[in-house]
């Protein structure tokens, strides 16, 4: 009995916490309206969210980009068709891979981020101070975070592609003697517009996933140390499950649209 | 350098850095689908198109020159494929060119290809619709080897009925096999033919060497066998004896029409020939003639004894004495 009122009370909890997430996109998109636009901070934003992910996403995807090759090549070649790895590996990877693998590892860096951020500014009472100061702190903390998020994904994930790619022709290189140009000139037959069009607007509804889930979380953490770790978490753990759902979405939208 | 200018200069580098491969991708993507630059359209109709889809290669004589940029139905039966080309092959396409529906590899992508004809014609120009030529699908090479292997199947089952019966020495070819009785039989008339084989030779050979004696020699039958003049003869004497023979033929008509004649008519020679008292009469007739000429004989030599007729014959015998002698004296000189 006591389970059942747990499981029922946490469904509650459930689908309340995500009444609250979609007030407070609301109040995101009303915010990102009116002014005052908090350009300085927006950049500042994009630049930690964005250039400071460049490291991690351009080493990640060289190495998926290498791993997927490496790990593609011996079947592809017991079926003599190796010629056939640049179309799969970039038609996976563009498609796929690439997008879901990165926003993946942004939720783990800038979703926890933003989340131990903005929790730790909670507790401290910072944001409490920011109204009492007459700084509008959703204006300045919340909008910029989501905002720069959104807009640094996309190219996060384009240029976690390019390395990606740039990892796999490497190894058919050294591995195949396949020329880079070779195999670039088959990634580019192989991929068309419906190819990276979807997946370059997903990337964009990610990274707003990322900001989001990450903002909420941090931005109404539970008073103390631990809910500022618990607010890091769950940001992490939310947006990764959103971005699945997200991912789920798109697949379907763009088989509507594009007949993959 | 401020530290929020450093870091809008990083962001902005790689800003412009990912906006730029994006850009590129994009780029060399509508590049591959001939979606920059010039291009033409060319049309060709199908009566199967074997999955081909928009956005497929086109390709003249192994290049890649552009993409099916439409596929639709013309009517119940035809689907009329739009190609978009590059400008500057456009020179290249011949009028006369054939459009054929390929695959890419075994298990590629479906790919038209563009096939240039001998023969002097005018470059194609947009809007032209080119012949095509379909070639055998996949399906088709898979119905021909469903009948083949319906074929060899029938093929099979006969052969296995025909050894199993082999097998039991059933027919003439399972007797063959399985009775040693009959290989015996079989054996000793090879041996046999074997002989008669050896027997043939030597025949052969004695032929051969006879014939060669015959060329070598100087006989009527090497003189027939090798001289073609004594052969011209002997075609003409032959010739002459067909002729002669013919004339021997009417002749035995004409000496029958006659012998029928005499035995038809009531002439002497018929009576002769027919009448047997006739004859009978000749030959008492005969031996009376007989009779009377040796009573005549003894009467002339009475008539020689009588005095006569003494001297008469006296004198004939003198008149003979003297032409002996005057001969005897002719022949002396």
């Amino acid at each position: 009995m006591a389970t059942s009122l747990n499981l029922i009370s946490r469904t509650i909890t459930f689908f309340e916490e995500i009444g609250d997430i979609t007030l407070f996109a609301i109040r995101y998109f009303r915010a990102i309206l009116m002014p005052p636009f908090e350009f300085k901070e927006l950049l500042r934003q994009c630049y930690i969210l964005g250039y400071r992910s460049i490291l991690l996403v351009g080493v990640t995807g060289f190495i998926l980009g290498l791993v997927f090759t490496l790990q593609s090549r011996p079947t592809l070649m017991e079926f003599g068709a190796e010629s056939w790895m640049p179309s799969m590996v970039s038609i996976s990877i563009v498609r796929e891979i690439g997008p879901v693998i990165t926003a993946l590892i942004c939720a783990g860096k800038i979703g926890s981020g933003i989340g131990a951020e903005l929790g730790s500014m909670r507790v401290t009472e910072q944001i409490d101070a920011m109204e009492v100061s007459g700084t509008n702190p959703f204006k300045y903390l919340v909008v910029t975070r989501i905002t720069a998020a959104t807009l640094m994904l996309p190219l996060l994930i384009v240029f976690g592609d390019a390395i990606a790619l740039f990892g796999s022709a490497l190894v058919e290189n050294l591995k195949g003697g396949v020329s880079f140009t070779l195999y670039f000139n088959k990634v580019f037959e192989a991929l068309s517009f419906s190819d990276v069009i979807p997946a370059t607007i997903k990337s964009f509804f990610f990274g707003f996933a990322i900001g989001l889930v990450g903002c909420y979380k941090g931005y109404y953490c539970k008073k103390g140390t631990a809910g500022v770790g618990e607010a890091s978490n769950m940001a992490v753990v939310y947006t990764s499950m959103l971005l699945f759902v997200i991912d789920f979405i798109a697949v379907f939208v763009t088989d509507i649209f594009f007949e993959v | 350098m401020s530290k929020a200018a450093n870091q809008k200069l990083k962001l902005g580098i790689f800003v412009m850095l990912s906006t730029l491969l994006l850009v590129s991708a994009l780029y060399f993507i509508g590049n591959r689908q001939n979606l920059f630059g010039k291009n033409i359209k060319l049309h060709a109709l199908f009566y199967n198109v074997n999955g081909l889809q928009l956005g497929n290669n086109v390709r003249f004589s192994g290049i890649d020159v552009g993409t099916v940029s439409k596929i639709a139905m013309n009517n119940d039966t035809v689907i009329r494929v739009e190609m978009s080309i590059r400008e500057s092959i456009q020179t290249h396409i011949k009028k006369n060119a054939v459009a054929t529906i390929g695959s890419d590899g075994l298990v590629g992508n479906m790919i038209i290809n563009i096939l240039p004809r001998e023969g002097i014609t005018m470059p194609v120009v947009s809007g032209d619709t080119i012949e095509t030529y379909s070639r055998i699908g996949t399906d088709d090479l898979l119905t021909t080897l469903n009948v083949t292997n319906e074929n060899a199947a029938l093929l099979t089952a006969d052969l296995l009925k025909i050894t199993t019966e082999i097998v039991e020495g059933k027919g003439t070819l399972g007797m063959l096999i399985t009775d040693s009785l009959l290989a015996d039989d079989l054996r000793q008339t090879i041996v046999q033919l074997k002989r008669s084989s050896v027997a043939a030779n030597q025949t052969l050979a004695e032929l051969n060497a006879y014939f060669k004696e015959v060329r070598q020699s100087e006989s009527v039958a090497n003189l027939l066998l090798t001289d073609s003049v004594s052969g011209e003869k002997m075609k003409r004497i032959v010739s002459n004896l067909e002729f002669s023979s013919d004339e021997m033929v009417e002749i035995t008509a004409g000496m029958s029409q006659v012998i029928d004649d005499i035995k038809e008519s009531d002439g002497a020679l018929n009576y002769l020939t027919n009448d047997k008292d006739l004859v009978r009469n000749i030959d008492s007739t005969m031996i009376n003639i007989k009779e009377s000429t040796r009573r005549f004989n003894e009467n002339m030599e009475a008539l020689k004894q009588n005095f006569l007729f003494r001297g008469y014959f006296r004198k004939l015998e003198r008149q003979q004495k003297r032409d002996e002698k005057k001969q005897t004296r002719e022949d002396r000189n």
